[in-house]
Parts: structure tokens; C-alpha cells; sequence
């Protein structure tokens, strides 16, 4: 699968990128804000857009909104997040296809991907 | 004007007025009793008088007469008496008669005249004495007439003033005081209510504080956290490369500390969030034995670990109401603690029962060491956990029995415990909303009892 992974704290996007590409053998291109996020959806196709909740510029909300708004909403997404209130979650999954919470265990992210993108298609 | 100015005005008032009517009353009832005296002399004069022996004239009666002739003084009717005397004297019952026919003439109008003297003043005495009666009278009304438009109606509004701020104390207006003692009063209590209201945009302002501080933590302590936990597993796991078994082994302990430690991130926040009020439960009814399932499969790596096996009772048809994530989250806590107090081989058993009044008692039990009499209470505050477990697989964080209790209190319920030293510990709580199929309920129960 081709993978967007946005996320702006370097040490996280790192480890997250080897755990989708040695884990699950995807193939996954980093965006290191909102902005380029969104720059990088609308530049090219993705399988999954995977975004952190909070990034400086876009937040990971924002730009979610703004690939439905631009019609990109083919791509399921999926949310990275630190923040677990209710009303976070709520919001994340209005718009997007999941939610992973962090600190996630590198060895089940991979498996949590797969459920929610077959939960997706099952629905 | 203020109310006590106005009761003194007020009696004053009275006060002068019923010494000026009284003063009246005694003047008027002073000439009443003179008039009442000349009226008796005229009678006593006419008496005697009508009462002459013309037959015998006592000279005794002539000095009897000349006495009163003589408190007469000098009048019309003096010299009518004067005349009669000098003829009794002279003892001539022709001009005796004659005389006393012009007395008696004379003696009637001054009669009639005493007489309607009499009854004007007699009319006066009255007059003042029912002015008299009328002013305590008059001044009681008016005392009831002040009380009731100044006092009673002042004390009202401030009271309507009052229930205003209790019932909304943001869209509260002050208004000007009355310039009276009551004015007094409410300027006090806006006082205290400004005092009230600033103190609330303070705690306000410390529970958004709090607020943001618990959601910068969160994503702050995560995000590194995210990265180590990353960085062990994948390390750990082989994924890049072939370790040696040494190097191996202190990254599984580190691995495992790092677990605890985003274990006690979580409930620091969860327990956080719980005391600031920003935890709603999202009550629905579920199945009690599907939330037991549930919370047994997430706990089997830890219970197969340990070598101690899970029971619950089943307990078809049980609905309760709860929030089922939160629900789990207690039971993960009791469970997790039951596993980790057990013996090798040991068993955890998850039962339901009732209490007395119907609510449903839910027990976790094990076979473990149990817990000292003096720890029982202890071990539900924070960052307490009972001596020397004996089966350390895994650490706690010391919080999981004190967000257990918060969450069970949330659910409207009591959690405690009963156990002995050497004999294993019952964990139960209680759940006050339950139903099942049979149409049992607590209210079902306690109709029943």
C-alpha cells in the first residue's frame, strides 16, 4: 500500500514509517506538516492517509476537512492521536475512517490498519 | 426617608396630639363639674326656698338663708334672696309669696341656662375624650399602613432580589439600594454577591487551567512515549536485526518499564480527568456477560501468563446500565489485580449477586494471599498497593483500585472489600441499575420485600 504518513515530531514519523515498511511492507511518504499533508494528498494518490491530531500550520482535523471539501475523499484516513477525550475521538471519526491512539505498540499498528480498513469495507 | 424616622415622626405625633386632647378633656370635664355645682346650689337655694313654713318662721332658717344669700355675692338673684329675707324677717306670708314668685321667676331662667351649659360641656367631655381614645387609635393604623408599604414591601423585593441571584447569578442585576435600613441590607448582600460572582469567573478561569494543563500533558508525556515504545519494539522484535540475548533482555526491561510507565501516564490523566468532573459516562444498557467476555479476552495474555484461570458465572438475560467502556475499565483493574495476587494454578472467579436493597453486587474473587485487615481501606488511595505481592508479573501502577472507585461512585454504586490475611481477597461493588429478562429489577425487589 502506498501511505501517506503525516506527522511532525521526526523521532515518531521515523519509527512509524519502520514499523509500515518492515512490518507491513508498505511503501510510505512522510509529510512533516498540515500544509504538506495536504500539498502531497492533492499531488498524488494514495492508498491511506494516516495524520497526526495536532500539527503546527494544519491540524490533522483541518486538513481532513479540507481533502472532503476538495472531493478527495476516496482515501480513507486514519488519525494519530495523543489526545483520547471522548470529544476528540468523536470528532476524528466523523470525519475519518479511524482512530489509532498514542503511544501505539509498533507490532499491532500494522494489524489495527488492516481492521479498520476492512471494518471500512465491510460497512 | 428611613423607617425608624418615620416611626419616630410617627410618635410624636401621637404622643403631642394625645397630650393636647387629654389637656382639653380635663379642662372640659373641669368646667362640666362647675357647671354641676352651680346647678346643685340653685336646687339647694330652691329648696329651701320653696320649703319656707309660712306658718311658723323659724328664725333657724332665716340665718340658714342669709348664709347663702351671702355666698351669692352681689347678683340680680342675691337681692331677690335679700328680699325674701328682709320678709321672713317681717313674717308677711303676703309679701313673703309675692317674693318668692319673682325668685322663682328669675331662679328658672338661670336654671335653664346652667342646664344647657351642662349639657355642652357634657357634649365637650365627650368630644375630647373619644379625640383621646382616637389618636392610639389613628396611630396604630398608621403604624400597620407604614409596616406594610415601607417594611413589608421593601423586605419582598429584596428577597425577589435574592431568589434572582440564586436562580441566575450571570444575568444578575444590581440594582440601587433603597435609601432606607432594608437598603442597608440588600447594599450588603451585593456586596457578597459581587465577592460570589468574582470568585466564581476565578474558579472558572483555574478549571480551564486545569483543563488545558490535562490535555497539553496528555499529548505531551505520549508523544516521546510514542517514539520509545516504537524504538524497544522494533528493536526487540528483531526487526532490525539479530540482537544478542544480553542486549536482548535489557531492552525487554526496558520495554516493560516503558509499558508501566504509559500504564501510569493513562491513569494519572484518566484519574485527573475523573476529578475534574470531565469524564461523562455514556450510559446505555448492555449485556453483563458480554462486558465480563470482553474485559476476560483483553486480560487472557496477562491471566495465561500468570497460570490462573478466569470464572464468571454465567448470568444470561443480566442488562445493566452502564458505560460499558468505563465498566471494563474497573473490572480490568479488579481482575488484573485478583491475577496478579493468585498462586500458580489458581482461579479468579467473577460472580454476581444482590444486596438488600435489590442493587446488584458484583464480587471478584481469589484464591491469594488476601489483604491485611488495616491495609483494606489503604489500598483504594492513590499510590498505595498492599505489601509483597507475591507474583510480580506485572507492576501497578498504584492507581487502578482509586480510579475503580471513582468510576464505580460515577456509576452510582460502592466499591470495598473483604478479605483475610492468608485466605484470598472478595472485591465487589455495587450497581444500582439492572434488569433481566424474568422482569426483575431493583425496584421489582424492593416492591417484593
Amino acid at each position: 500500500m502506498k501511505i501517506l504518513l503525516a506527522e511532525d515530531d521526526s523521532n515518531v514519523s521515523l519509527i512509524t514509517q519502520l514499523c509500515l515498511e518492515r512490518i507491513g511492507g508498505h511503501s510510505v511518504t512522510i509529510a512533516t506538516d498540515g500544509a504538506l499533508a495536504l500539498a502531497a494528498a492533492q499531488a498524488e494518490q494514495f492508498d491511506l492517509i494516516i495524520l497526526d491530531g495536532m500539527m503546527p500550520k494544519l491540524s490533522g482535523l483541518e486538513v481532513a476537512k479540507e481533502l472532503i471539501r476538495l472531493g478527495l475523499n476516496k482515501t480513507p484516513i486514519i488519525f494519530l492521536s495523543a489526545k483520547s477525550e471522548e470529544k476528540d475521538v468523536q470528532q476524528f471519526l466523523s470525519v475519518g475512517t479511524g482512530y489509532i491512539a498514542k503511544p501505539f505498540d509498533p507490532q499491532t499498528i500494522c494489524a489495527s490498519i488492516d481492521a479498520i480498513l476492512k471494518n471500512k469495507a465491510v460497512g | 426617608m428611613k423607617i425608624r424616622t418615620r416611626l419616630n415622626v410617627l410618635a410624636v405625633c401621637i404622643m403631642v396630639g394625645m397630650c393636647w386632647s387629654g389637656r382639653e378633656l380635663l379642662k372640659s370635664y373641669e368646667q362640666h363639674r362647675d357647671i354641676q355645682t352651680q346647678i346643685d346650689e340653685i336646687l339647694d337655694l330652691r329648696g329651701t326656698i320653696v320649703f319656707l313654713d309660712l306658718n311658723s318662721f323659724d328664725p333657724k332658717l332665716s340665718t340658714v338663708l342669709k348664709e347663702k344669700r351671702r355666698q351669692l355675692g352681689t347678683s340680680k338673684r342675691a337681692e331677690l334672696v335679700s328680699n325674701i329675707i328682709q320678709a321672713y324677717n317681717e313674717q308677711d306670708p303676703k309679701i313673703m309669696r309675692q317674693r318668692i314668685y319673682q325668685f322663682l321667676k328669675t331662679d328658672e331662667k338661670s336654671y335653664q341656662r346652667a342646664l344647657q351649659s351642662l349639657a355642652s360641656a357634657d357634649k365637650q367631655v365627650k368630644t375630647f375624650a373619644s379625640i383621646t381614645l382616637g389618636f392610639p387609635l389613628m396611630g396604630l393604623l398608621l403604624l400597620m399602613f407604614l409596616v406594610r408599604s415601607h417594611l413589608f414591601k421593601s423586605l419582598e423585593r429584596l428577597n425577589r432580589r435574592m431568589m434572582d441571584f440564586l436562580v441566575d447569578r450571570y444575568s444578575f442585576q444590581f440594582t440601587e439600594p433603597e435609601n432606607n435600613e432594608i437598603g442597608a441590607i440588600q447594599r450588603t448582600f451585593n456586596s457578597l454577591a459581587q465577592r460570589v460572582i468574582n470568585n466564581m469567573d476565578e474558579l472558572k478561569s483555574l478549571d480551564q487551567a486545569k483543563s488545558d494543563f490535562l490535555s497539553i500533558a496528555s499529548h505531551e508525556l505520549r508523544t516521546p512515549m510514542t517514539s520509545i515504545k516504537g524504538s524497544l519494539s522494533l528493536l526487540t522484535n528483531g526487526v532490525m536485526g539479530k540482537l544478542e540475548p544480553q542486549a536482548e533482555k535489557l531492552l525487554r526491561i526496558a520495554e516493560m518499564e516503558t509499558d508501566r510507565l504509559i500504564r501510569l501516564i493513562n491513569d494519572l490523566l484518566d484519574l485527573a480527568k475523573i476529578e475534574a468532573g470531565k469524564f461523562p459516562l455514556a450510559g446505555a444498557w448492555v449485556s453483563w456477560d458480554e462486558t465480563v467476555l470482553k474485559t476476560n479476552q483483553s486480560l487472557l495474555g496477562l491471566s495465561s501468563t500468570a497460570k490462573v484461570n478466569l470464572y464468571a458465572a454465567p448470568t444470561p438475560h443480566l442488562e445493566v446500565f452502564i458505560d460499558r467502556d468505563r465498566m471494563q475499565q474497573i473490572l480490568t483493574n479488579l481482575i488484573s489485580n485478583a491475577v496478579k495476587f493468585s498462586p500458580d494454578g489458581g482461579t479468579v472467579y467473577i460472580e454476581v449477586g444482590r444486596t438488600g436493597n435489590g442493587e446488584l453486587l458484583v464480587q471478584v474473587r481469589d484464591e491469594g494471599v488476601g489483604i491485611a485487615h488495616e491495609d483494606q481501606e489503604l489500598i483504594f488511595q492513590k499510590f498505595r498497593q498492599s505489601s509483597s505481592p507475591e507474583n510480580p508479573i506485572v507492576k501497578g501502577t498504584g492507581l487502578g483500585l482509586t480510579i475503580a472507585r471513582a468510576l464505580v461512585e460515577e456509576h452510582g454504586g460502592t466499591i470495598g472489600v473483604a478479605s483475610e490475611k492468608g485466605k484470598g481477597a472478595t472485591f465487589y461493588f455495587t450497581l444500582p441499575k439492572w434488569r433481566d429478562a424474568y422482569g426483575s429489577s431493583p425496584e421489582a425487589i424492593r416492591e417484593a420485600a
